[in-house]
């Protein structure tokens, strides 16, 4: 699965979770982490099950950081590199 | 006119809070499980939905809150896994002496870690909704929550706790809660004979993700009965329970009339033969 997909997969994950936003509003650029207001923790950890599950990959708890959930791009390299 | 219940009684261990509907001629009752902590809170409108539906098809529901739990007596701290599965069996037990017809136990998400073989002894029907049986999975996205919370609040005042106890994302629990459910998983429960629907939330046209598909398999292992197997439904709606607004899933609400009226079939067919 190559950025472009991943991006895509990722985005239809977040609108299940956070569907309060227009279609046109996710992007690669969409930031995540203290720029949504619904990004909190519980939204967080429901996003990070959903990947998992959805794109069969494990993270470490070390990845639970505000880097990797700056913006939806970040997110995807996150699941590129967990998925190598 | 709905005819609804509202009532404390008396738990293992105190006084545990329900809502009971109970249609004019009862020809069936459905026990809702709550599953646990934010989740109890991300389902209860849709039990409410689904308790109303089932109310139309004449089978009384109930609704109730674990001990330490909502508004029943009791605080997380002071319940246990044990405790819990105590007061769904002797729930069980009373629906059984008080009535003949079929009892159908409703297990979402998180609640699948409290099933037992007691309960499954006492049924006749389990109804599975993306049902969670991986105590490990579901102990390690809670324990997420604290570090999750932690880039949120990195300055929030943590919370002071006894020796034996911990806390995450502001629910106080027994370590030996938190293990109990961590070492939940299907292997645990013996054989299952009862008839069997699992929903579960499949994108059409797509296969189901590898860790639910293992998940289904397994359980699809514990199903004995191989007249009717376990029958599965994919759900094609919103995942209700992890959405920051409140959603209502009505292709699932459908769905699970379908699963519910298959269930009693089923039970009629088998108490025939």
């Amino acid at each position: 699965m190559d950025l472009v997909q991943t991006v895509q997969k990722l985005i239809s994950i977040l609108t299940g979770v956070i569907p309060n936003y227009d279609d046109d509003f996710w992007s690669a650029d969409t930031e995540l982490f203290g720029a949504i207001a619904e990004f909190d923790s519980m939204a967080i950890v429901t996003i990070i099950g959903e990947i998992e599950e959805q794109f069969d990959i494990i993270f470490d708890d070390d990845d639970i950081s505000a880097e990797n959930f700056t913006s939806v791009a970040s997110l995807a390299e996150l699941v590129l590199n967990n998925s190598r | 006119m709905i005819n609804i219940n509202a009532e404390f009684f008396q738990g293992t261990q105190g006084q545990l809070f329900r809502l009971i509907r109970r249609p004019p001629c009862v020809q069936g009752h459905v026990l809702y499980l709550s599953p646990l902590f934010e989740q109890a809170n991300q389902t209860r409108h849709v039990f409410t939905r689904s308790a109303l539906n089932v109310y139309q098809q004449g089978l009384e529901s109930i609704i109730f809150d674990h001990y330490g739990t909502g508004d029943s007596a009791g605080d997380l701290n002071q319940t246990s896994l044990i405790l819990w599965q105590q007061d769904i069996v002797a729930q069980l037990i009373e629906i059984k002496k008080g009535s003949t017809q079929p009892i159908i136990l409703s297990v979402s998400l998180s609640a699948a870690l409290l099933l037992n073989d007691d309960m499954l002894a006492l049924i006749d029907g389990l109804l599975l909704v993306q049902a969670e049986f991986n105590g490990n999975r579901f102990a390690q996205q809670f324990k997420r929550l604290a570090l999750a919370a932690e880039l949120n609040q990195p300055n929030a005042e943590k919370f002071s706790v006894k020796s034996d106890e911990l806390a995450i994302a502001g629910y106080v629990m027994k370590k030996q809660l938190f293990e109990q459910l961590k070492q939940q998983n299907i292997e645990g429960l013996s054989p299952i004979k009862t008839p069997c629907c699992w929903l579960e939330w499949q994108v059409p046209n797509n296969e189901l993700s590898p860790a639910r598909a293992k998940h289904y398999q397994t359980f699809q292992g514990v199903c004995a009965s191989i007249d009717d197997p376990c029958h599965f439904y994919a759900i094609d709606d919103v995942k209700y329970w992890q959405s920051t607004e409140l959603e209502l899933a009505p292709q699932y609400l459908a769905t699970e009339q379908q699963a519910i009226k298959r269930l009693l079939t089923s039970i009629v067919a088998e108490k025939i033969c």
